[in-house]
Formats: C-alpha cells, structure tokens, sequence
C-alpha cells in the first residue's frame, strides 16, 4: 500500500470517537446487541492496531454480516421500516470499522457517518439533538482533517481547530443553502415510525385513557397568540369529536359512514373580532389538529369537518405549523338535520339502564333542555362526586351505572361519558369532546405551552337557538382543574406526574429550575417557527417578499447569484493572499514569457529551471531558439549575477528584457 | 578559465579507473575543494575504495586506509603515546589519521566509541591524544564508505553524525557499457593499475578554494534555497528538517559546482545538482512516508518552484 494510502493513527482515534458519538443519541432505540456490537469493532481495530489481532478475514466478513442482518430481523421482526433500516445502518457503520484498511475505506465510513447523523433528525427534531449533531459533523470532520495529516502522530487540538475552521467557513453556504435550494418533496417516502408508545390521543375514548394520557409530561403542541392569551379556563382545544357509543367506547363518525351531503360543515355565521394564534404541533402519527372553537384555517391540506373539528389528509409524521382564526362566540350548526339528530341521540339500547332511567325522571322535573343540563350539572356539584387520577375500574356491562351510582369517582373522561349518556337518554343531542384544556402560558416569549397531561375530554349539547353548547361536567366537580389546572386539582392527591420523576415540570417550585425550563422552552419554540418550520410554503413567501413575483428562471438567479455573493468574498481573500507576495518586475516579467509558453503547450513545471525550461522550449520551437536563449539569459543574469554595474545599467536590462518579453509571441507550430 | 580545464582534467583522469561515474566523480571533487568529508554508501565492490584511492592521487594526497571493524579502538586511529627506553620518555606513534586523505572504510561496522573519535577529529581538525592537541595536515579529507544499514552487524550513524559529512554518494551498479570495458581492461585491483597522474597542486587547489569564496549568490537563488529549506521544515513527509547547517552546507557546495563550472555566480542548477547528495542523509523521512531517500529529495526538488512561492 502506497503510504498515502494509509491511515494515520490520529485518523483511527477520531474515527472511533466519531463511532461512539453518532451511535449515542440512537442507543435508547436500538437492542442492547448493537452497542455490543459497537464496543466488539473499536476493541478489535485496537488490538489490530497493537498487531495482536488481524483483519477478519472474508468468511467472518460474511458471517459477521449475515449475523448483523439476522439479529435485526429477530429483534424487529423486519428489515424494512424506519427503525430497523436505521438499526442495519448503525451496525454497518460498525462492523466497517474492523475491515478499515486503506484510507478509501476511511471516506467511506465517515460520509457514511454524516449520513448516520442525519438519521437522528428522523427522530427527533429537538434543538437539544441539532446542537449535539453540529459536534458530531465537528468530529467527523476533524476525522476527516486527520487522515490527511499523515505526519501528525500527536492526538492535538490543532485537528479540530481547523475543522472547525473549515466548518465555520462554510457557514454562509449552509445558510443561503437554507434558504434558497429548492425544497422539492421527497422523491421517495421515509418509512414510517413503527412507535406505538408515543403518547396522545387515539381516535376511541375509554374510561381511563385521558387519565393515563395526564401521566404524560410531554408538549403535545405550543400556541402563540397575535393578540392577548385568552384565560386558561377559555382555552379549550378541541381535538376529536366523539359521536358514537360502541362496546363502551366513544368513537368518532367515520367519514364514509356519513351521508353525503353531511360530510361538510355548516355555514357559520361569524361576529365580532377573531382570535388569531398559530400552532405547532409535534407529531402525533394522527390526522387531526387542535384549535379552540370555532375555527378556521387557511392552509393548504387542513379541512374542517362537519363537526368543526380540523384535521389533515395524512398522518402528521413530523411538527407542523398551522395558523388558525377563531370566533369563540359564534353558533354552530343552529339547524339540526334529521339524521344528525338521531345520530347524536343515539346510545346502545340496553347498557346502563339506571343511569337513563334517573336522566328521564331529571329531565322530566324540568321545563327545558337548558335546566336539564343545569340539573345534571348540579346533581355532579352537590352530590359526593370525587374528581381524580386514579379511578377505580368500572367493570361489567353497565360502566356508567358503576360509576354513577358506586364508585363516583372518576376523571373527566367519566364525567364527560356520564353526562353525554344522560344528556342522549333524555333527547338531548350530546357528544363527547376530547382535546385538550388550558396550558401553561411562558412568560419569556409569552406562548401558550399544552402538555399531555393538559389532555381533557369534556361535552357539547345541542339546544334549540344556540346550537352546540361547551358543557364541561368536570367543571361543575372540580372547577379547580378548569381555573388552575390539573396540578392544583390533584394538589391533595399528591398523583401529578408521578411516574415522571425527572421531569422539570415537578420541579417547577425551585424559581431557577422553572426558569431555565421556561427559557429553553421559548428557544424550542423560535427554533421550530424559524428553522424547523420553514417550508417551501415559508420558503416561496420568504423569496416573493424580498424579489417580488418568482419564476424559475428568476430562482435560478437568485439562488446561483446568492451562492456567487457568499464565494466571491472567499476568491477575493483567496487571490488577496497570493497577491501579499511582491512578485518583483523580474519575475512578473519572466512569468509572462512563461505563460505565453504554456499557451504553446509548454508548460513549467515547479522545480524546473530558466534553463532546464529553455531547453525544452528550444526543442519544441527550434525557430525560437535564439529568442529563447537570449530571454533566458537576460533572465540569469539579472537573477543570479552579481549586480557589478550602476543601477542605471541594471534598469537598462531590466527594460531590455521587458521589450524582449514582449516581443516573444510564440504560436503553435513554430 | 584555466581552473575549469584543470578540473575536468581531474575528472577525466579519475575516470580512468571509475568508469561511466562521471557525475559522482565531480561530487566528490566538489566536497573536497568545498573542504567537506565525503560520505560513499553503497554494497561492497562497487568501486569506493578505488574512487577515493583515485582521489587522493589526482589531488596529489597522502593517503592511508583504515578498515573498520567491531574491535577497532579510538587509539587504532589517533595514535598512542610509547615508553622509549632509550630516552626514557614517552614518544607518540602517530595513528594512521595523521594523513591527507583518510579512507575509512565501513566505518558503520565499528563501535559509536571509535565513530566518535574519527568525526570529533573530523569536526575539529586536530585530534588531542593524552592531553596533548595535534593539528591534522591540512588539507585534511575523510572518505568515509558505509555498507547499507540494514546488512548485520552494524552500528549506523545517528543523525547528528551523519551532519558532520558534506555530501553522500552512492555509486550504484555501472552502465552495462562501462561494464564491459571494465571488464575487457582487467583492471579492477588496485594492485595490477599504474598510478593516476597528479592533475591538481596544492597551489591549484587554494586557487579553487579561494575562488569559491567570490562566488555570488543572489537574492532570487537565496531565495530559492530558503524555501526548498523551509519546504523540508513544513512538509508532512519529512520527520525533520535541513538545519541551518545543512542550508549552510547546501549553498557552499553549490557555490564550488559554480566555481567547477566556470561561474562566477551561482545559479539554481548547481543548487539542484548538488542537491541529493548534500540533503539526502540529513533529511529523515516522517513515519507515514515509505518512499526512499532519493525519492523524498526529488519530491522535494519536483515541489519547490525556483522562479516563486
């Protein structure tokens, strides 16, 4: 192997440092076997470095390879899909490593590592991760500058400063790159997560999973008002909207299930001044989207339901940022139709028929559907109703009647089930909402945090004149919950976050610890509306505002005339240090005659001399050669000689050989 | 000039016995009027004793050999000092040093001890022998030869002596047509061959060396050789560098190509042509690097650009 070819010691210790950085933001998602496996290769290039072992050779090559292959099938059950594709990538990189040889090798593994560090945004997209990335290319790049320091045996600092050099040179091209490539789709689809413990909503409701969901102290989206935050008890994001009742479970009407001409929305009639927010949500592999009632979106691919919920055509894989306007006091749907009526009063025939049995007598004590509500809301308020985290199980095929009549404990999930029942047993339309309520406002950039354990599910009635109505059962229980949130409300039960006993939130009394969470929360949330955010959308609004109506030859232009503006101060400083070099007359002069040389074909090399230069010069051009002679000889006697004559005499042969050059205008064939 | 006829006289002459090595011939001329010890290393019976016996003889020298060997002692060399009974009193028996022209032959086969005696003696001019200094002839040449130094049984010369050398030759196989006629002559002992002609006096040879010292060196070759200097500093091939010494070493030796050529200035061919000879056992290649010697000087030569940075 040529000594280029190899790879330098230093190289080898950056590469293996690189190994172990890229691989550990992945090491909580991939099976214990793969970081094994990881220690297994550094250990083993070591020892080869020492000499005390050798390269695999090709049938461990091969066996290694099909066991790597092998063991990400047992452990994911496939190879296809984000994770198990990622794992195969991780335990390649590994494996790489103990078949290093050449320095060919090396390029391979690290680009390989910049690929891998890329990977981790499919995950995550947290400012947390990008910082710690910038150190993974940092030392990828340091590897990089390594292996072309091939007489470095000193593991220095000197490598990584100037890959960071190098990096922060390149700075202004990553950001008109940012800014200015055109974000074209995906040619092809990412595979989609496989995760099912991400934690959210699903589109069925049981008694107990909005309190599971409150274990959650995760960020299910933040908000950002135009104008003032409204009070968290206004704040209710509705999410889903639960019609159907089955098996014990609230689901919501499926589109095709429904009519044709009751898949749209109903007009609105909106007054008065709208609230104007936008949202970022974090992906929860579903379709739909939050928003306070009654909102409107104008955004490519958000459609309004006929429910007046939001939602998107595909699942949301990755943040998304959507702006909504919303009129909390307009009247929906004041016309029922028929079948919406029916569906909305509709409830399993036989379940729970003590609880419908006591909706019919309260609904017979009162004159109107708006004193029902009230009388339900009451028997909630005075009677012993507990509001908690944890309920006991509601077994058997009458859950409601458990829950009413026994164990009158339950979260708002049950509540909000309870009163729909009610509600639906005495000809009320009713459904069940689930969202989320209230949120936790930062005063730092003054955006309205929603956390998990925020998760609500509350009721909407229709009455006659004012359309669907916001009740929320849990209000008339624990109004605490509404005015504080669920921290206050479950201040005596002492059950807030308490499977998340690292979560800052519980620290939120130490005023620093708070502070510095509130901080770097409003930093998340600048990082996700500028950076993570911008899209082609953003991106096409970004280059209309500043470069008026764009058309694609206009973005050519302005893209190629952007990267031309961050590299041309480079060529400048570039062409600025070889001019720090006086190049004296003699010299520029002589440096003509070669390059109307080289304009012949002959060209000088960088060790050759006037005359070793004259000499194949002569040859290629013999009816030259006098002219050749003579310049070259000017040439070494104003160079070399000693200056034995006046200055005068020497500017004379200095002017003489400039004429000389200038009279050299060799041609091609001559 | 009349030097230069002298001078390729020398050359032809020498030529006689070493035949088709023209170009190290005139090296080793250089070395000595730059008043440098010469380095030959190369495989036994390629013609080093034979070059520097002819050497000698052209120059008109005294000349004496010591072979080197594991038991050879500092005082082999120098001389000791004898109780003569008949004056009762101590005379010295002057070692085989005291000579114009020392061959010392394999002198990587002897032990660091006796190296260091010849190169302090080298170094210095005169050597001190039990407390008493004596001055060495003048002129005084060493013709150091050295056997590769991966063959056994060698002790090679560190770094630092190898400094004290101006120039290192290898004299390499003959053309095959030198060969020949080596062959159809006979002549390969030192033996069976008539005595070389003196072609250069000692009167000529200060001529020489007093011409070496008008030689000028301009600014434009200055700065040449700086930046071939500072290439062998900064490069990554090179684990260390020309010293000073060795820049020192360099621009004297092409000062006297110079003067060997009838110039009285030097110009960027004579640096180049004495380059390999005078560079090569100072430079030590870096870790990484596994080409040759030779190979480093002409990446270095190929490298540095003689007109400008």
């Amino acid at each position: 192997m040529k000594p280029q070819q190899q790879v330098p010691r230093n190289a080898l210790v950056w590469m293996i440092i690189c190994l172990f950085t890229l691989m550990a933001p992945h090491a909580a998602r991939i099976p214990l076997w793969i970081l094994a496996i990881y220690v297994f290769s550094a250990v083993w290039r070591m020892l080869v470095y020492s000499g005390r072992w050798s390269f695999p050779g090709r049938r461990v090559k091969i066996l290694l390879t099909l066991s790597g292959f092998a063991g990400i099938y047992l452990s994911y059950g496939s190879l296809i899909g984000l994770e198990p594709t990622v794992a195969l990538l991780l335990t390649a990189f590994a494996l790489k490593l103990i078949e290093l040889t050449s320095r060919k090798d090396a390029y391979v593994l690290l680009f390989l590592g910049y690929f891998i560090c890329i990977t981790e945004f499919l995950f995550t997209q947290d400012l947390l991760i990008v910082l710690y990335s910038l150190l993974n290319v940092l030392l990828i790049t340091t590897a990089l500058v390594a292996l072309h320091q091939p007489g470095e045996h000193q593991f220095n600092r000197k490598t990584i400063r100037l890959a960071g050099i190098m990096l922060l040179q390149a700075m202004p091209l990553m950001v008109v790159l940012f800014f200015m490539f055109p974000r074209i789709g995906p040619l092809w689809a990412v595979p989609a997560k496989s995760q099912t413990a991400k934690t959210g909503m699903s589109d069925f409701m049981k008694p107990g999973d909005v309190s599971r969901l409150s274990q959650s102290a995760d960020v299910a989206f933040r908000v950002q008002f135009d104008g003032e935050i409204p009070a968290p008890s206004q704040m209710y994001w509705r999410g889903l909207v639960f019609s159907t009742l089955q098996e014990g479970a609230w689901r919501s009407l499926r589109y095709y299930d429904v009519p044709v001409a009751e898949r749209r929305p109903q007009e609105v009639l909106t007054s008065g001044e709208p609230l104007n927010y936008s949202i970022i949500m974090e992906p929860t592999q579903q379709n739909w989207l939050y928003s306070l009632r009654y909102a409107q979106a104008e955004h490519l691919g958000v459609m309004a339901a006929a429910d007046f919920s939001l939602f998107l055509l595909v699942p949301l894989e990755d943040q998304y940022r959507y702006n909504v306007s919303s009129w909390p006091e307009a009247l929906l749907e004041t016309a029922l139709s028929d079948w919406r009526r029916k569906t909305e009063l509709q409830l399993p025939a036989q379940d729970n028929p003590q609880t419908r049995q006591l909706a019919q007598e309260l609904r017979r004590g009162v004159a109107s559907d708006g004193d029902f509500v009230k009388a339900v809301l009451n028997k909630f308020n005075t009677e012993p109703y507990i509001y908690t985290l944890q309920p006991e199980a509601l077994p058997g095929e009458h859950p409601m009647d458990q829950f009413l009549f026994r164990t009158r404990r339950g979260f708002c999930e049950h509540y909000a089930y309870a009163f729909v029942v009610m509600m639906r047993a005495g000809g009320v339309p009713a459904r069940v909402v689930a969202g989320y309520q209230g949120g936790e406002v930062n005063p730092v950039n003054k955006t309205v945090i929603v956390h998990q354990f925020d998760a609500h599910a509350w009721a909407e009635v229709w009455l006659a004149g004012q359309g669907w109505v916001r009740v929320d059962p849990t209000a008339a229980v624990s109004p605490e919950r509404i005015e504080w949130g669920l921290e206050q409300a479950l201040a005596g039960e002492g059950s807030f976050l308490e499977n998340s006993p690292l979560s800052p939130l519980r620290y939120r009394s130490i005023a620093w610890v708070n502070l510095l969470r509130l901080r770097y929360d409003a930093l998340t949330y600048r990082w996700q509306t500028w950076v993570v955010g911008f899209n082609s959308e953003q991106q096409f609004q970004l280059l209309q505002n500043v470069f008026g109506e764009i058309s694609a030859r206009k973005f050519a232009a302005v893209l190629l005339g952007s990267w031309a503006l961050v590299l041309i101060p480079v060529a400048i400083s570039l062409l600025r240090k070889r001019a720090t070099h006086q190049l004296s007359t003699l010299d520029k002069q002589y440096l003509i005659f070669c390059s109307r040389l080289a304009g012949v074909g002959i060209d000088r090399e960088p060790g050759e001399t006037p005359d070793q230069l004259a000499h194949r010069a002569r040859q290629a051009m013999p009816a030259l050669a006098a002219r050749i002679d003579q310049i070259t000889s000017l040439h070494g006697d104003l160079a070399y000689r000693e200056k034995a004559g006046s200055p005068e005499l020497e500017t004379d042969l200095l002017r003489q050989f400039k004429k000389v050059v200038a009279g050299f205008r060799p041609r091609k064939g001559q | 000039m009349q030097l230069q006829g002298v001078i390729d006289a020398a050359v032809a002459e020498v030529g006689q016995v070493l035949l088709g090595k023209e170009p190290q011939i005139r090296l080793a001329l250089c070395c000595l009027f730059a008043r440098g010890h010469l380095l030959i290393e190369d495989l036994p019976g390629m013609g080093k004793t034979t070059l520097s016996q002819a050497l000698a003889e052209v120059l008109g020298l005294s000349w004496k050999r010591v072979q080197f060997t594991s038991d050879l002692l500092p005082a082999d060399i120098l001389g000791v000092s004898v109780y003569d009974r008949n004056d009762a009193s101590f005379s010295f028996h002057p070692g085989p040093i005291f000579t114009q022209l020392l061959l010392a032959d394999e002198i990587n086969r002897t032990t660091p001890r006796t190296q260091s005696a010849l190169l302090e003696a080298m170094a210095e001019g005169q050597v001190t022998v039990e407390g008493e200094t004596r001055p060495l002839p003048d002129p005084f040449f060493v013709v150091a030869t050295q056997n590769p130094i991966h063959q056994s049984g060698t002790y090679p010369l560190p770094e630092s002596q190898l400094d004290r050398f101006l120039m290192r030759l290898e004299l390499g196989y003959p053309h095959p047509r030198a060969e020949r006629e080596m062959l159809l002559r006979q002549q390969v002992t030192l033996a069976n061959r008539d005595v070389l002609t003196q072609r250069i006096d000692g009167a000529q040879l200060d001529a020489i060396r007093s011409a070496v010292g008008q030689v000028h060196a301009s600014d434009n070759l200055l700065d040449y050789l700086q930046r071939l200097v500072a290439y062998t500093r900064q490069s990554a091939e090179f684990e260390v560098g020309l010293s000073p010494r060795g820049a020192l070493a360099l621009l004297e030796s092409a000062k006297t190509w110079a003067v060997m050529h009838n110039r009285g200035h030097v110009v960027p061919e004579d640096l180049q042509m004495v380059l390999p000879a005078v560079a090569s056992h100072r430079l030590v290649p870096s870790g990484d690097y596994a080409g040759g010697g030779m190979a480093l000087i002409d990446l270095l030569q190929r490298n540095v650009d003689v007109i400008r940075p």
